[in-house]
């Protein structure tokens, strides 16, 4: 159980994260929502560690420290691999510094998606290279997998692929926390959803409730976000008006 | 693909994963070389230093009267300064290791999320270190080596005494001065 209670984040003058209790628990698959800026990365980063923060973060009532956080991987749109090693010289890195390193999944998903064992990784295409960095979580052996928006530039086959991949491989204790803007996409996968919304959680819901509310995921989104459909229609005559 | 040897294997584990190691290498071992040849200085400074103690009569070389020669300090000079620059460049270096982290990706997520905490430190520290180390063991053993020319050259009533303790009083006031 990956337990967030009371985490605020401040940078110089700015408030990032206030006052978020969040609990993951064995097995969830969360989707992370939120607008850019709402505060993902930073709750991520605050979760692996990255950045000091207020509050408390536990795994297994345990702090996270390099005692225990093997069993957190990390897969961002940034890329945390070393773009002059190839994919193959990856695999050694991460077998030499995390024992429970899946090889047999790790395998299979390199043939599924047809990735080159023996070029560097900064030759690989964008797609390519998000490809890798999400192989490299779902294999590090970690049993939370956190992911912040690792499909920035995949083409939408390649992500459904994902998607579907995921779904299959992933055993029942696996925890995925993935961050994305792409609510329809991911609607079917995830088993439950959080809002986030400048700094603080704004929704937290499983998808079984949305279902039986009969909601779409978008539709609660809209919903939390208080969104105004009229909005853009009021923006145009505004502008129309002023000509 | 590059092979690489044994010795390269081994050293690639105190350098950031995926560094080009043979150019890093490549100019270390220039700078050492340098630092080297600068320092044959010396012994160009000890050649002349030794001819002035003599003179030239009707075709004979004969020993000065009372001529003193100059301190082994003093002939050293700057001789040995390539190497404490090779050594201080060695911080460079290492700003370029921890810096190399963030160029192309972020790959100071996956070092700073590694189980073993030394991991990044070793990658980033160990090749500088390890250079300005060799380089200032390569000054010493020259020092002595020099000293020991030195010794080994000048006539003994040329001498004037305590020059290993002049080299120590050298260094103590450069020191200070710093």
């Amino acid at each position: 159980m990956l337990e967030i209670r009371n985490l605020s984040k401040s940078y110089i003058g700015k408030t990032a994260l206030t006052q978020i209790d969040l609990t993951l628990a064995p097995g969830e698959i969360i989707g992370l929502f939120g607008e850019n800026g709402a505060g993902k990365s930073t709750l991520m980063k605050c979760i692996l560690g990255f950045l000091q923060y207020q509050g408390k973060i536990t795994l297994d009532g345990e702090a996270i420290t390099r005692k225990n956080i093997a069993r957190l991987s990390f897969a961002t749109s940034e890329h945390s691999f070393f773009p002059n090693l190839t994919t193959s010289a990856h695999k050694e890195f991460y077998e030499m510094h995390f024992p429970y390193f899946r090889e047999k999944r790790y395998r299979g998903l390199m043939e599924f998606f047809n990735l080159p064992e023996h070029k560097p990784l900064k030759s690989f295409s964008t797609g390519q290279k998000n490809q890798f960095e999400v192989i490299l979580a779902l294999c590090q052996g970690a049993d939370y997998i956190l992911m912040d928006e690792p499909f920035a530039g995949n083409d939408i086959f390649n992500r459904e692929d994902f998607y579907k991949v995921l779904s299959g491989i992933l055993e029942p204790e696996e925890t995925v926390l993935l961050s994305t803007h792409l609510l329809e996409e991911v609607e079917a996968f995830i088993s439950r959803a959080v809002l986030i919304r400048h700094g603080q959680i704004a929704g937290d819901v499983f998808m079984t409730d949305l279902e039986d509310e009969g909601k779409t995921l978008v539709g609660y989104v809209k919903e939390t976000y208080q969104y105004k459909a009229d909005r853009v229609s009021r923006a145009l005559s505004d502008l129309t008006d002023e000509e | 693909m590059k092979m690489i040897n044994v010795k390269e294997k081994q050293i690639l584990a105190f350098v950031p994963a995926g560094i080009d190691l043979r150019q890093e290498l490549k100019w270390i071992n220039i700078l050492l070389a340098a630092s080297f040849l600068y320092s044959m200085v010396f012994l160009i400074y000890l050649s002349n230093a030794y001819h002035g103690l003599f003179t030239y009569i009707a075709g004979k070389k004969v020993l000065m009267d009372g001529v003193i020669m100059p301190d082994f300090v003093e002939l050293l000079g700057t001789s040995l300064s390539g190497f404490l620059i090779t050594a201080l460049s060695m911080a460079g270096l290492l700003a370029y290791h921890y810096l190399y982290h963030f160029q192309g990706s972020k790959s100071i997520y996956l070092m700073k999320r590694l189980p073993d905490r030394l991991e990044l430190w070793r990658r980033c520290f160990g090749l500088p270190v390890l250079a300005a180390v060799l380089s200032m063991c390569i000054a010493a053993v020259l020092l002595a080596a020099y000293f020991g020319i030195y010794l080994l050259v000048t006539p003994e009533v040329c001498l004037t005494p305590d020059q290993w303790g002049k080299i120590w009083d050298a260094y103590f006031e450069a020191g200070r001065r710093i």
